[in-house]
């Protein structure tokens, strides 16, 4: 009872101090307000001169503020440690509390599948297919120029979370054990941070692509470096993804597990 | 326009965010299920993504990738809290997974996420 | 030398990153890459800080551009100080945690030090950084570092974790919307461009009203008094090995970034600052008094150690609330000093822990035969927490009770006084725990053939000791590195 009060007082508090005085942020949709004008100005009017992708939200991420990105990288990667770390000690079947729906009893299997006709097997290989064309595409090429190395990598991932749920039976197009998975979301993470090494010994700071030790004209140097920082983190984030899901896994028993 | 439309239109988003924000915070302190829990911290840091999205707002802007031949700076929306936004995204995703997965546990050895169960068995153990 | 900012941050990232791949090969390799990379943190911290000493502040742009546009890292005297205490701290922790890992699971082993080098990193960022959102960054990592190792503590210790995790996440939102506040009027999140426009005036609503976000943020982040309420149930029942520096450094890092809003972005002739800082006065006062007085209760010497920790926060905050330019240096000497103090006293509760399986102090007896260097360790820390001299607690109260006589803030030297002798209640009865013959035989479960303990728990715990000294014998050369930078500021 007194939590509800305290919560609902805070919501009022909190809602009519908002109401009486939002006039110190600008309004909406003001091109003038001063969160436009300053640092937002430049990087629109420097961006295809500075890193050549006329993507500015790429522009930001990856080479302005590619420092932030590398820290989000890290941030899957640790998330992906930690859930293992969690449920790392495996606890034996029978104390685990999940109970098996009340329909389910005695129809061990969960009852026939209405799909049985289709081939789900053969389906889910060419949707697999598919899927890993399209992430490879996004990675090259995601809204023009270089780009979305993490939908690329959550890409990837669904095409192995596909074959995991829906055709456990056929052989994987490719397949991790926990331990491969985890190290290599940590590698995603040092590919990262090991292009900024690199242009760091190069004589630049960290994650100036201007300096790549590469011979090629240096318009080309910024694309480059935004693809290997791509690189790193859709494989970090395919890899951290496929860690959580094998981490579940072995510890949940489903309500239509065979034993 | 009248007041109450102008009121709406300049700061009616801001007024939802921060409502967003104190439904999240009033979910994580009077729900007893620590599921819901969870569910209410994700709505507070739905609504702090918004909020930056709304500040990045222009009016009669186009989305933040160059055309030939527009150069005006106003004519883009603020690239900047687009490119922050995709970090803290990333950020509530880790922290909710975290926490899906400590919940598991919870849910493993307490057979439970009610509050009120979990403080009863945690003497037992 | 230029690149030892980004440097000091970047090794132990990519040793966290390395550490599982490099784990599978050899189940050390991991764990020693990351030893190395610390300590390679470690001497750059040192001699980074030598340089920002006899050169002047360092800065760091990522990515190379101009500077509102790139991410920056900026070290000054006290940030190179901080930053040195935490890289030395995160060293020694790590070692530390060699007596307790798990010798069979590579995920395990690699894991662990995975996520402890992700903590440190977390928090040498968070020191470094001069960029509002990457600060908020690098805090979320060392959160969710520090949510995995006090689930690491048990069953309790899960509760905790998921408890802390709600409580982090709303005060990193909170805090996130205090940047976002700022950067609407700003338009910038470079913490000096941010000042510079934040001094051209006309802003005060909306900076109050960030001000009010970012303390609350940070605030519960460091356990300050009304929004301490997670912190002693993580404290007590977080994993053994790393509770050193949850305890000891995390709570110390998001202080030391108020400080750094509060005094060289917003600025003491900022219009509100004032109130703001009576309120925040209210706070420390009532909080000195409440942890010492929720501590003498406690038999558990980690739930001891948690509330009295809530104080020494206070301590800080007191520092910064006083604003005379010795007592910020006091509050600087007492945030480094009481990573130590804490930091040593959290190891010795675990060496006690490993050793006998309780920590319960009434069942402490003859500690002082069985394990000399933990006892001396003890000892000195608490004589340190009680500010009795040659230790470094006395020397940095003595500072923030001038700055208090300075400024004629003397209510606040009075409750620094009450407190301090409240501490001295409840940290001499354990050492009279440690000391007086108990009745009740402990059990030692993990007999070693030589000595008390193993090598790797008795190097940090003397290292610990070490410092506790040294900083009270050389606290003068360390107070002049930083007063110049105080002087500019203070009031």
């Amino acid at each position: 009872m007194m939590r509800k009060v305290i919560g609902i007082l805070l919501i009022v508090l909190g809602l009519g101090y908002v109401f009486v005085s939002f006039d110190f942020l600008p309004a909406i949709g003001d091109s003038s307000a001063p969160a436009h004008k300053h640092v937002s100005d430049y990087y629109i009017e420097n961006a295809l001169k500075d890193t050549n992708s006329p993507n500015l939200v790429t522009a930001v991420l990856a080479d302005y503020r590619g420092f932030d990105t590398l820290l989000e990288t890290t941030v899957m990667f640790s998330a992906g440690v930690c859930v293992v770390m969690i449920l790392g000690s495996k606890s034996p079947l029978r104390k685990r509390y999940l109970v098996p729906k009340e329909i389910l009893k005695g129809k061990p299997y969960g009852g026939i599948p209405a799909y049985k006709t289709v081939n789900k097997d053969v389906m889910t290989t060419l949707i697999e297919i598919l899927i890993l064309l399209y992430a490879i595409y996004v990675l090259l090429h995601g809204e023009v120029g270089p780009g979305g190395g993490f939908q690329a990598g959550a890409l990837i991932a669904l095409a192995y979370i596909v074959n995991v749920m829906v055709a456990p039976d056929i052989k994987p197009l490719f397949k991790f054990t926990k331990i491969n998975a985890v190290a290599a979301a940590g590698i995603g993470v040092f590919i990262y941070a090991f292009t900024g090494l690199l242009t760091m010994f190069a004589g630049g700071a960290f994650l100036e692509y201007g300096k790549l030790p590469f011979p090629i004209p240096e318009n080309d140097l910024h694309p480059v470096g935004i693809m290997m920082i791509e690189t790193g983190v859709a494989i970090g984030v395919m890899a951290t993804i496929i860690t959580i899901l094998i981490a579940i896994i072995e510890r949940v028993r489903f309500d239509d597990d065979r034993n | 326009m009248t007041g109450i439309e102008q009121f709406l239109a300049d700061k009616g988003i801001y007024f939802l965010t921060f409502f967003l924000l104190s439904l999240g915070i009033y979910g994580i302190i009077t729900c007893k299920n620590y599921m819901k829990k969870l569910i209410g911290m994700n709505i507070m840091q739905v609504s702090a993504i918004i909020f930056f999205l709304s500040l990045g707002q222009k009016k009669g802007a186009t989305i933040p990738v160059l055309l030939e031949g527009l150069t005006n700076s106003d004519a883009y929306n603020n690239p900047l809290t687009h490119a922050l936004m995709l970090t803290a995204i990333v950020v509530s995703l880790g922290t909710t997974g975290v926490g899906l997965a400590l919940l598991t546990r919870i849910k493993e050895k307490f057979g439970s996420v009610e509050e009120e169960e979990i403080i009863r068995r945690q003497d037992k153990l | 030398m230029q690149h030892f900012p980004a440097l000091v941050v970047i090794l132990p990232l990519c040793g966290a990153a390395l550490s599982l791949a490099l784990t599978k090969i050899h189940i050390h390799l991991g764990r020693n890459v990351i030893f190395l990379s610390l300590a390679a943190s470690f001497c750059m911290s040192i001699m980074q800080l030598r340089n920002v000493v006899l050169n002047g502040p360092m800065e760091y742009r990522f990515g190379g551009y101009a500077l509102p546009y790139s991410i920056e890292f900026r070290i000054d005297a006290v940030g190179g100080v901080v930053v040195s205490m935490v890289a030395l701290m995160g060293l020694i922790t790590a070692f530390y945690c060699i007596s307790g890992e798990v010798r069979t699971d590579k995920i395990k082993v690699g894991g662990a030090y995975s996520v402890v080098a992700l903590f440190v990193a977390g928090m040498l960022g968070t020191a470094s950084s001069a960029d509002a959102f990457n600060m908020y960054v690098f805090l979320e990592i060392t959160a969710l570092a520090a949510y995995c190792l006090i689930a690491l503590g048990g069953n309790r210790g899960m509760i905790a974790a998921f408890r802390y995790l709600l409580v982090g996440t709303i005060a990193a939102t909170f805090y996130l919307m205090g940047v976002g506040i700022l950067y609407a009027v700003t338009g910038t999140l470079n913490l000096q461009d941010m000042s510079v426009i934040i001094h051209q005036g006309g802003k005060d609503e909306a900076v109050l009203v960030a001000l009010c976000l970012l303390i609350a943020g940070l605030g519960v982040k460091s356990a300050l008094f009304p929004f301490h309420g997670w912190q002693p149930s993580a404290h007590t029942h977080e994993e053994r090995g790393s509770a050193a520096l949850i305890a000891g450094v995390m709570v110390k890092i998001p202080v030391f970034m108020l400080f750094r809003y509060i005094y060289f972005v917003f600025g003491m002739d900022y219009k509100y600052m004032k109130q703001v800082l009576i309120i925040l006065g209210v706070f420390v006062g009532i909080g000195m008094m409440y942890g010492s007085i929720r501590a003498m209760g406690q038999t558990n010497m980690k739930k001891l150690l948690a509330y009295s920790s809530i104080t020494q926060t206070s301590y800080f905050m007191l520092g910064i609330v006083i604003g005379a330019p010795v007592a910020l240096a006091g509050s600087l000497l007492h945030f480094i000093g009481d990573a130590f103090i804490k930091g040593g006293l959290f190891y010795c509760a675990g060496a006690i822990k490993y050793k006998f399986g309780t920590i319960n102090i009434n069942n402490f007896g003859m500690i002082y035969k069985k394990m000399p260097v933990t006892a001396t360790l003890i000892v000195s820390g608490a004589l340190s927490m009680i500010g009795i001299p040659p230790t470094v607690g006395f020397f940095s109260k003595w500072y923030i009770a001038i700055g208090a006589i300075q400024t004629g803030k003397y209510i606040f030297l009075v409750l620094l006084i009450i407190s301090s002798l409240l501490n001295a209640v409840y940290f001499f009865k354990l050492i009279e725990k440690v000391f007086m013959e108990n009745d009740k035989e402990m059990e030692d479960i993990r007999p070693v053939k030589k000595g008390e303990l193993p090598w790797s728990m008795l190097i940090p715990m003397t290292i610990c000791i070490a410092v506790i000294f040294l900083l009270g014998f050389f606290n003068v050369p360390l107070i002049n590195i930083v007063l110049p930078l105080f002087e500019g500021v203070g009031l």
